[in-house]
């Protein structure tokens, strides 16, 4: 009996909070169709759904994603592991710390996509300068997290691991990295979807593949579905890559307080 | 009584220098003798030093004026002939129970299966076999203490430096942990240095209880408590209340002073 | 955001913490000077300069800067105002929380740059379309912000202001927002930090006035070290804005204790 209430509360929980976006869709559907704007103001979902199934079955959609995920992932990795790096480094060393401190503390609240016409100038017009703006946009939360992280790691584990002959190098990987690890995915977590906000913005300015292209193209051309539907492609890439980080943690973590706490 | 002490402490002062603020003399010139195989109580007032004196044996803070030399030699950093274990467990929170016992024999040149047999009988010595594989956050208090100890334990240090070990856990649980550790402590009879503010906890597990003063901490007296620890009615033998009687006046000075100093 | 806890900054430490840009500057200067660079690429620091204050005598500067931050606060405010009471309404409010959380949760993880196409396309290349983009952009910060502030109210806070007679809206300002107030302003710095990268990505790509347009119209030109200028400029106004944000924040919450 209880397997059954169980699965049964599980399956109303997920209904109900698809509710408010069925609800959504379909209002979306009704206003579009009522006349009150017109098409080209908000094309009716129909229109948007059918538009994607076009570029899906075109070889667009997937041409245009996988470019997209390309530029924005390989930003993201590098930021990832040059900011774990820079931020263990300033974190160990004094002489790291005291020259990029000023440099990550005024440039992390700075936007930095105002040098995006600096990187083109310097590198020119493809992935090379994309992936360099994510990287340089990405790297400050994973630096400032490491630093934070690994700064607050509690000084008896390192003094328990000297105690048990543990040497500079081994300590750094084998106690403060993992003590460090869940700042750490914070910092990363925060990274990503700024990862995919630049990549996009630097596809609309540069143009040519890639959804941010893709959608400023149907923009030029006053093409509203694609518009539309290029809304939706992004909002279900960003939707999906923020869900995989969240499962990614959930697994690193596991034997963390926060995992064994409330359960669900 | 012929044998010669292991660990000589002269003349040591230490200062202690906060991030905020005056630098505080916190040890002024202790000396102390503790011999091989002895079990000796530091005990006194909050702020006393104690924990201190215990780190500066232990080499995880620089000595500044005087000396400590252990088995002849001068202590220059920590090792794992000092094995420590904290009040707050200190273990290593994504490492498994056994993976934490592990961590100090993987450090020394010993082959893989005698790491795992030792690991293995240290686990069962502090009465947890079967929690071989649980994370630390799975476990009580007490529970994360043993695995504490063992772990220490397990990598033979030549003595046990232990602060306040029992001070985290509730009142039944402290009792019962004070019996285990007298009754591991028979077994392996290794030198102990144990570190408390609790009157009955000092003169229920030590041979020798060294009483220091408020800050700057000194040693006041050594008094000598051997008692037939084997009798479980030992609490309430006269001689044993009596001693304890003694030694809180001892303190009890101490404590107002400690108290008198503190800013409002 | 500091990185690592600084000292009481007396003027020498404060000099000792930022040396290192002062280095970069000379570095830069060097660098360019000396040819080991092309100096088409990276202009010398001192011609940047000179090119910068050009720019402010012309005015081009101040009126595009102007149109910049009317766009951005504009944009801002709106979102603040509707962000906010949104996220204490879906916190005091069960089933507002029910029908808009899971919306909330589904929009977040897009990245509000794909907002800009439908604004032009709605509202054309002007102010109106920015003010939009950065509305709706930045709202979401502000509504969790507010959200998860107002949850951690103290509900016995809650329940003594009721007794008394506080009913609906002036309960919810004399009590629910007070303690709602850092958990809300932290939002609204992470809503600053996004509306100037919302701000510049759309004058970069399609505008008529503002700074991003200006630096895409020089760099059009060639006139890098002007380019250079009004793009530093830029980015020191974001890092200007939230250090005056975080000091005035910490004026407010030291004020209410």
């Amino acid at each position: 009996m209880a397997g059954v209430t169980d699965a049964g509360r599980r399956l109303a929980w997920g209904a109900a909070r698809l509710a408010p976006i069925v609800v959504l869709l379909a209002a979306w559907e009704m206003f579009a169709r009522s006349g009150a704007v017109t098409p080209f103001m908000l094309p009716a979902l129909s229109a948007v759904a059918g538009r994607i199934y076009e570029d899906a079955a075109g070889g667009d959609l997937f041409l245009n994603i996988s470019v997209t995920l390309y530029r924005a992932l390989a930003g993201f990795a590098i930021a990832a592991v040059g900011g774990v790096v820079l931020g263990a480094a300033m974190a160990r060393n004094r002489a790291a710390r005291w020259f990029f401190d000023p440099v990550i503390s005024v440039g992390f609240p700075m936007p930095k996509i105002a040098f995006l016409p600096v990187i083109i100038l310097w590198l020119g017009l493809y992935d090379v300068s994309k992936i360099t703006m994510v990287v340089l946009d990405a790297i400050f939360p994973v630096v400032t997290a490491t630093v934070a992280g690994i700064a607050s790691v509690e000084k008896e584990l390192v003094w328990t691991a000297r105690n048990m002959g543990a040497k500079n190098r081994e300590l750094l990987w084998q106690i403060l990295l993992p003590a460090a690890l869940p700042q750490i995915l914070t910092g990363l977590q925060v990274a990503l979807p700024i990862a995919l906000i630049v990549v996009v913005v630097t596809e609309m300015q540069m143009g040519g593949y890639g959804l941010g292209g893709a959608m400023m193209q149907a923009s030029r051309f006053a093409n509203s579905p694609g518009v539309f539907a290029g809304i939706v492609e992004i909002a279900i890439i960003g939707y999906a890559l923020v869900g995989a980080m969240a499962w990614l943690r959930r697994r690193l973590l596991a034997w963390h307080q926060e995992a064994q706490g409330a359960g669900v | 009584m012929s044998d010669p002490a292991q660990i000589i402490v002269e003349d040591v002062s230490h200062h202690y220098r906060p991030a905020v603020g005056r630098e505080v003399l916190a040890l002024e010139n202790v000396s102390l003798r503790v011999r091989e195989r002895e079990f000796l109580a530091l005990l006194g007032p909050s702020g006393c030093g104690k924990s201190t004196l215990l780190y500066l044996i232990g080499g995880f803070l620089p000595i500044g004026t005087g000396k400590i030399l252990v088995d002849g030699k001068a202590v220059a950093g920590p090792g794992p002939d000092r094995g420590i274990v904290f009040q707050n467990f200190a273990l290593f929170p994504w490492k498994t129970v056994r993976k934490n016992v592990l961590y100090g024999l993987e450090r020394q040149a010993l082959p893989r299966h005698e790491r795992e047999t030792r690991a293995q009988a240290f686990i069962d010595l502090v009465g947890l076999t079967g929690f071989e594989e649980s994370y630390p956050s799975q476990l009580s208090g007490g529970m994360k203490q043993r695995v504490a100890i063992a772990r220490t334990l397990a990598f033979d240090p030549r003595m046990l430096l232990m602060d306040e070990p029992f001070g985290a856990l509730d009142a039944q649980t402290r009792s019962l942990m004070q019996s285990e550790l007298l009754a591991i402590w028979e077994k392996t009879r290794k030198t102990v240095i144990f570190v408390t503010h609790d009157v009955h906890e000092a003169v229920y597990l030590a041979e020798r209880v060294a009483v220091m003063t408020a800050r700057p901490g000194r040693i006041k007296t050594i008094v000598d408590t051997r008692f037939d620890k084997a009798d479980p009615e030992v609490h309430r033998a006269k001689a044993f209340v009596d001693k304890v009687d003694e030694v809180w006046s001892l303190v009890r000075d101490e404590a107002v002073k400690a108290l008198e100093k503190r800013p409002p | 955001m500091t990185v690592v806890p600084a000292p009481k900054a007396a003027a020498p430490h404060v000099l000792v913490r930022y040396a290192p840009l002062l280095i970069l500057a000379l570095a830069w200067e060097a660098a360019s000077r000396l040819h080991l660079v092309s100096s088409l690429a990276l202009p010398p620091f001192t011609d940047v300069v000179q090119a910068w204050v050009e720019l402010l005598w012309s005015g081009e500067l101040v009126s595009n800067g102007l149109s910049s931050l009317y766009r951005a606060g504009a944009g801002l405010a709106l979102a603040i105002a509707v962000g906010s009471a949104l996220g204490i309404f879906m916190a005091i409010s069960r089933p507002v929380n029910a029908m808009l959380g899971p919306l909330v949760e589904l929009f977040y993880p897009m990245p509000k740059s794909a907002l800009i196409p439908v604004t032009v396309l709605w509202l054309g290349f002007g102010d109106g379309s920015k003010i939009l983009l950065i509305f709706l952009g930045c709202m979401l910060p502000v509504t969790i912000g507010a959200y998860n502030g107002a949850r951690g109210s103290d509900q016995h806070l809650i329940w003594s202001a009721r007794s008394m007679g506080a009913r609906g809206l002036r309960m919810i300002w004399d009590v629910v927002v007070p303690s709602a107030l850092p958990e809300l302003l932290n939002g609204v710095r992470t809503a600053l930090a996004l509306s100037f990268i919302l701000l510049v990505s759309s004058e970069l790509i399609v505008a008529r006035q503002g700074l991003g347009n200006l630096i895409g119209y020089l760099g059009a030109n060639g006139s890098y070290d002007a380019m250079f200028a009004v793009v530093l400029t830029v980015a020191f106004i974001g890092f200007l804005a939230d250090r005056v944000y975080q000091a005035v924040v910490e004026r407010v919450l030291r004020w209410r204790e």
